[in-house]
């Protein structure tokens, strides 16, 4: 699974199959601050990913 | 998108049996992306209704950052204006002065008024007080939201009479009334809870509105982000120093923890402010001496901010 983090950097794991909240938090981040695409289409904390997806993590800036 | 598309490991909307994009955990409701997108405008055109914030024949001027809070209210607006009788957008931009955060953001407002079209008016802090909020806060870096408030709404209120609004709309969310619900209570400051921007203007300025003051921090980055309209814009670097940004990982941990903590807070407000109605004492309106603006005192914040200004 190659992961892309909110600061443009990416890694690879095996971690999946793995719901998405699991991974984010895994990550290290709240599912409350982040927003999730997977293989670039949005996916709710509970969808889960696979070792084959790429998963794209954003982080909600705060303000505007 | 055909079902057929979708693995088998998408939740489904409640809706419809599309692949889901949002889940709110308070309700346990699945949405895809076109019944959310339904669901945040009718409960934003919900708020408007139930609260007279909008009316016929009324001019409403957004305050724009060109952040995510306002550019999805103009979206949102745009979207549910011209259902409504006689009701004209425009929007205006406050630029502060904030070296490397807010030149993004006044680019990405001036293309958003641009695709819709929009009467848009720019006013730089640097017109109105003299200097950029950056050299107001050499030295003062803790006290920037204090300041930068003082100052931003007297811009907005300029700004909102030279438009000849009748009402000024701004993209504060329910993150946001959640945690200035929690920081006055913190604060032990009744009155300020209780205080009601819109309906405490009472002819003295340009009554605020916040349409979005029921729609997540989170749905709205998603609503942006199905629009094709999510930007990644920076953070205003003050924002580290202020009392607020504790609160906001505070409550945001324990939104994640009890879902509609954030709602429930805001229910506690409505609550309060109906046992309060009539009781508190309403402080007598002055003048400042200075400047001649509505205020509570003998001066009003701003003329006394601008002496440690000058400084």
């Amino acid at each position: 699974m190659k992961i892309i983090l909110p600061d443009k950097t990416s890694r690879e794991t095996k971690a999946g199959p793995v719901t998405v909240e699991a991974l984010v938090r895994d990550l290290g981040f709240d599912p409350i601050e982040v927003i999730v695409a997977r293989n670039g289409t949005l996916v709710t904390e509970d969808a889960v990913v696979e070792n084959t997806d790429e998963v794209r993590i954003i982080r909600i800036a705060h303000g505007g | 998108m055909a079902c057929d598309d979708v693995p088998v490991k998408t939740p489904r909307c409640d809706c419809c049996s599309g692949p889901a994009v949002f889940h709110d955990k308070k309700t346990a409701r699945h949405l895809c992306r076109e019944h959310f997108i339904a669901d945040i405008e009718e409960r934003v055109a919900e708020t408007i209704r139930s609260r007279h914030l909008i009316v016929p024949g009324d001019h409403v001027v957004i305050a724009l950052s060109g952040g995510k809070d306002s550019t999805a209210l103009l979206m949102i607006l745009a979207r549910l204006l011209p259902s409504w009788d006689s009701v004209r957008l425009s929007a205006v931009t406050i630029d502060e002065g904030i070296a490397g955060y807010r030149e993004d953001t006044i680019h990405s407002a001036d293309q958003l008024v641009a695709r819709y079209g929009m009467d848009h008016t720019s006013i730089p802090f640097t017109d109105l007080f003299g200097g950029t909020l950056d050299a107001f806060l050499k030295g003062r870096e803790a006290e920037a939201c204090s300041v930068c408030g003082i100052l931003r709404r007297k811009a907005l209120n300029v700004a909102a009479e030279r438009a000849g609004a009748t009402k000024l709309a701004t993209g504060h969310n329910l993150d946001d009334e959640a945690q200035s619900v929690f920081m006055n209570v913190l604060r032990g400051d009744l009155p300020r809870l209780v205080r009601d921007s819109g309906s405490d203007s009472k002819g003295r300025f340009t009554p605020r509105i916040k349409p979005l003051m029921f729609v997540s921090e989170k749905e709205i980055a998603v609503y942006l982000m199905l629009h094709g309209a999510w930007a990644d814009l920076p953070e205003c670097p003050y924002a580290v120093h202020a009392l607020r940004g504790e609160v906001r990982s505070m409550l945001a941990t324990l939104e994640s923890k009890h879902p509609g903590t954030m709602l429930h807070l805001m229910e506690s407000k409505t609550r309060i402010e109906a046992q309060c109605a009539g009781r508190l004492d309403e402080e007598p309106v002055r003048h400042c001496r200075e400047c001649g603006d509505p205020c509570s005192g003998e001066t009003c914040q701003l003329c006394t901010l601008k002496k440690t200004l000058s400084q």
